[in-house]
């Protein structure tokens, strides 16, 4: 663990021009953002991988997040958003239609079929009027426009302006603050005040206390107070070698 | 022909994963009577966002509170739009689950057809498709104050009255907000790796789709207008900077309503700095955007209709042989499969 496999890192800030919106938690019919910003989705919203535009087959299975980024792995790391300040959310209702002239709102879904009617109400079940499983209304609890939130960015690349984040694809402006080399720190005990993916994080550290924040894919760490080496980036203090799905042989 | 100029960023044909090509499109969208858009049901007031005024000076330390028209408001009519011609010309397919014709929100989408390949469809479990028409919150140029009007709903009873024969009173009396004729929304729209007639698919939506928001029966009427098409391998400045350039520009008083005209002049004087963004290789010009409206408007005309949809239609066929061969698909299909443990 001599060697430092990024020269720099960028210092980033995302500044939200659109609500965003993940799935981070669905409590019955409402549907919450946590006020973070996962380092898998940066990834793909920065354009370093790519995703397909359609999935199928066995592909729906499981994300390919270790195929993904075990190209880039060597020259790209970044770590989750945290918040400048407090995240400020708001909520806002969502229905769906259906483009039929007729519809009605059954059980979890919008029922077209208007020869179905006749059969409902002599208290058949047609199956048009059965529920299905994704919603049809509900809530969200969204990451409110105007929020700011901060990233680093390690390895040398050029970022773009704006990026697109979440389930609605919100447009997201990036700006990059400053740029610092990163130093090896040796093995102590340290306090990171980032945001971690604890996927992320290299086998060899000691973590003697954190917060989680439980959201998928990956569960995130913060306020990491920890033994081992470190990275010193500027005033700023996180675990090194830190590396894409760098703990997965672990549970393998 | 000038959609030839946007060659170096559309796509020769559907392909499963991005390239970094975009096309922007700017659209001013002009509501042409009262108008409703509002997130939280019946009653409340319109969607709204308290934003900075502008980005220079004075403008940018005012706070004022736009009108937003929200990303789903403006898809959601839009796609039905096109789907009601290729229902009409017979191009929506039947999905394989329940063998029902693709319809929107019904969880069996076909997949298959032009609308399911270009805005998208997430099918339990079936497999997911995203869609490449990002859009954006679009907002109003004035004041949610300005803009926004009451209007009090009684339905009466057939009589003609509020009572009924028995003597009961109607409940139904209310007081609802609307957007007034003649407001401004500024739009920008991001379409990423799409095809000629992709293009020409998705600027005939956006230009013939006349209604939009709740009630749109009855209210909701709306022009859109594009006033310009960049090509580029970046994003372009969101609609929300295009509001407040403009409105700087436009300096002030502003009343209700605008001057169309020089709000056009002010919009595209401030996307033709667009053009030395990072990333822009393409702006159209007046004359070249005009001939594409053309191109797109001749597409869409009654002659070539059939024969334009059906062409885009027929440029998937080659991503359709996977589900219909369900056995075969597996081994070979995809041309970008993805590799799945064993």
């Amino acid at each position: 663990m001599s060697t430092i496999p990024f020269q720099q890192a960028k210092l980033v800030e995302l500044y939200c021009l659109e609500p965003v919106f993940f799935a981070s938690r669905e409590l019955s019919d409402t549907y919450y953002t946590e006020g973070v910003i996962g380092n898998y989705a940066l990834t793909y919203a920065l354009g370093r991988v790519n995703s397909p535009y359609r999935l199928q087959g066995q592909a729906t299975g499981r994300p390919t997040y270790k195929e993904d980024f075990q190209p880039i792995a060597q020259d790209f790391y970044i770590l989750p958003a945290s918040p400048v300040g407090r995240v400020t959310f708001r909520f806002e209702r969502f229905n769906a239609l259906s483009d039929a002239y007729w519809y009605a709102m059954t059980n979890n879904r919008v029922a077209t079929a208007r020869e179905d009617l006749p059969l409902q109400r002599q208290g058949k079940k047609p199956s048009s009027f059965r529920p299905s499983n994704f919603p049809q209304t509900g809530r969200l609890r969204m990451i409110e426009r105007r929020n700011k939130f901060q990233t680093l960015v390690f390895g040398n690349h050029q970022l773009p302006t704006y990026i697109r984040l979440g389930k609605f694809m919100s447009k997201v402006q990036v700006n990059v603050l400053n740029e610092f080399p990163v130093t090896l720190l040796p093995e102590g005990e340290y306090q990171s005040q980032h945001y971690l993916n604890a996927a992320d994080l290299p086998q060899q550290i000691e973590a003697l206390a954190f917060d989680l924040i439980s959201i998928p894919p990956a569960p995130i760490i913060k306020n990491l107070h920890f033994r081992g080496a470190a990275w010193q980036i500027g005033e700023m203090i996180v675990p090194a070698g830190l590396h894409f799905c760098g703990r997965e042989s672990s549970n393998e | 022909m000038s959609i030839s100029k946007l060659s170096t960023v559309l796509a020769a044909s559907y392909e499963n994963f991005p390239k970094g090509r975009f096309i922007t499109l700017v659209v001013l969208r002009t509501t042409h009577s009262e108008t409703i858009f509002r997130t939280e049901g019946s009653g409340e007031p319109m969607c709204s966002e308290f934003v900075q005024a502008g980005l220079e000076g004075e403008n940018q330390k005012t706070i004022i509170q736009r009108l937003v028209m929200t990303k789903r408001k403006q898809v959601a009519p839009e796609r039905r739009y096109g789907r009601e011609h290729l229902r009409a010309h017979e191009l929506l397919y039947t999905n394989i689950k329940d063998g029902s014709l693709c319809s929107l929100n019904t969880n069996a989408p076909c997949e298959m057809c032009v609308d399911c390949f270009l805005y998208g469809f997430a099918a339990g479990g079936g497999g997911a498709q995203k869609s490449r028409i990002w859009t954006e919150d679009a907002f109003s140029i004035l004041p949610a104050s300005d803009v926004v009007g009451d209007r009090t709903i009684n339905a009466i009873y057939e009589n003609g009255t509020m009572r009924d024969e028995k003597g009961n009173a109607s409940t139904a009396l209310n007081t609802s907000e609307y957007i007034k004729p003649g407001v401004h929304f500024l739009d920008v729209v991001t379409l990423k790796d799409v095809t000629a007639d992709e293009l020409r698919y998705i600027i005939g939506n956006i230009l013939f789709t006349s209604r939009y928001g709740a009630v749109s029966s009855r209210v909701g009427r709306m022009e859109n207008e594009i006033l310009g098409v960049f090509g580029s391998i970046t994003e372009l400045p969101s609609s929300l900077e295009l509001v407040q350039a403009t409105y700087d520009v436009l300096g002030k008083p502003l009343e209700h309503p605008l001057n169309i005209n020089q709000l056009i002049t002010a919009s595209k004087q401030v996307i033709a700095n667009w053009k030395n963004k990072r990333g822009v290789s393409v702006q159209l010009s007046e004359e070249e955007l005009a001939n594409l409206l053309t191109d797109v408007e001749t597409n869409w005309s009654e002659a070539e209709r059939d024969n334009f949809l059906k062409r885009l239609t027929q440029s998937y066929e080659p991503f359709r042989h996977v589900a219909t061969e369900k056995k075969k698909a597996k081994a070979k299909g995809k041309n970008t499969p993805v590799e799945v443990e064993s």
